[in-house]
């Protein structure tokens, strides 16, 4: 597995690390994430929703796309797959877990991180270049960033609303479990422009925002979207 | 065959962009005067006798796939068109006083913010799960 030569992280590459990136029913990003999982220097495993194992991984992503149709619930059906009863427990233990978009839904639906997405404010599916601020540098996918940094990561959802009860914002907030923020006109209506939230452990990071397209200069309007994957290799170059 | 009736209803404090939706097209149409919010109704056909054991099995898998505890309300009755009755209490809210038909299509609904939570029934606020609806909320 060779990582490109142009990568400053490579310092940091964990060899042989393997991040799953699990498959449901009506994924659709799934094949980006296990691109850019190998792009920045690990290896990429594929994993079925249907499988009872996480075949040994070091971290796992829930990619964006529809899982089970948006049925019922975005990620309501896709959180009661075999895989997940193994995630939630292994989630527990510290394993790295992100959650991109209806991976983030998935999260949430399956109370390892508090909340819910519900349908943008706007009504609108919304598909776009989205400028964040890096609220928390202090889980295992962001610590590559710089506190207060902004960056830019592409948007696309329909149901993207970030809400919760006041408590569990409150706590988020105290608690710097709120990792990135919208900058500029909020794109969806979420809950104080929350993008993205960490558990109390740092190791479970839900967004909406799909940093696995933006790892190539050629498809996307920056590559703030390595350092994710750069955070999680060096996470684990440092642990194993 | 016993039928058992699962309504679910985001709750009054969760922005509801579908009703809302909804309550600005009628607006345009000429009804005005009604403020909708938009849910879901199950309508669950159960193998076997209907006791308060199964109803309770139906409001375990209300609580726990049907809803999310987060952001909706629920609930559970047994449907009296085809069941004997179990306790089942809907209180059915059909009485509610019928918007007016505005001849002026272009009045607007007043701001939704301010409608919202009058608009929502009293009775998709059941006690039945607000104990659990804190510990959702938690990983």
């Amino acid at each position: 597995m060779s990582a490109p030569a142009a990568t400053p992280d490579l310092a940091q590459t964990a060899p042989g690390a393997r991040i799953g990136v699990v498959t449901f029913p009506g994924s659709l990003d799934d094949t980006d994430a296990l691109r850019a999982v190998r792009l920045c220097g690990a290896e990429p495993v594929p994993l079925w929703h249907a499988s009872q194992s996480l075949d040994g991984v070091d971290a796992v992503i829930l990619p964006g796309g529809f899982s089970y149709g948006d049925y019922l619930r975005c990620g309501a059906i896709a959180r009661f797959s075999p895989l997940m009863a193994e995630l939630i427990t292994a989630a527990g233990q510290g394993l790295p877990v992100l959650g991109i978009c209806n991976g983030f839904q998935i999260l949430c639906e399956a109370h390892l991180l508090p909340g819910a997405l519900i349908r943008n404010d706007v009504r609108t599916f919304v598909c776009k270049e989205q400028r964040l601020r890096v609220e928390s540098t202090d889980t295992v996918w962001t610590h590559d960033f710089l506190p207060a940094e902004e960056i830019s990561i592409v948007l696309k959802n329909g149901e993207g609303g970030y809400v919760a009860d006041a408590d569990t914002i409150e706590r988020l907030e105290g608690e710097d479990q709120v990792v990135f923020r919208y900058l500029g006109p909020n794109p969806n209506g979420s809950v104080n422009d929350i993008a993205g939230i960490t558990n109390d452990r740092g190791n479970v990071v839900g967004l909406m925002p799909h940093p696995e397209h933006n790892v190539e200069p050629l498809t996307a309007p920056s590559t703030d979207g390595r350092r994710f994957f750069t955070s999680v290799i060096g996470f684990l170059a440092r642990t194993r | 065959m016993a039928r058992v009736v699962v309504e679910v209803m985001p709750k009054p404090e969760i922005l509801d962009p579908q009703g809302k939706a909804v309550t600005g097209a009628l607006a345009r149409m000429g009804f005005a005067g009604l403020t909708v919010r938009q849910g879901k109704r199950f309508e669950i056909e159960v193998e076997g006798e209907l006791d308060e054991a199964r109803l309770a099995q139906v409001h375990e898998a209300a609580e726990k796939l049907l809803a999310n505890t987060v952001i909706e309300a629920f609930e559970v009755r047994s449907d009296e068109a085809s069941t004997a009755p179990v306790g089942g209490s809907p209180a059915d809210p059909a009485s509610v006083a019928q918007g007016q038909v505005s001849t002026q299509p272009d009045v607007p609904t007043s701001e939704p913010a301010a409608t919202d939570a009058a608009a929502v029934p009293a009775d998709n606020q059941p006690a039945t799960e607000a104990p659990n609806a804190e510990a959702a909320g938690q990983s």
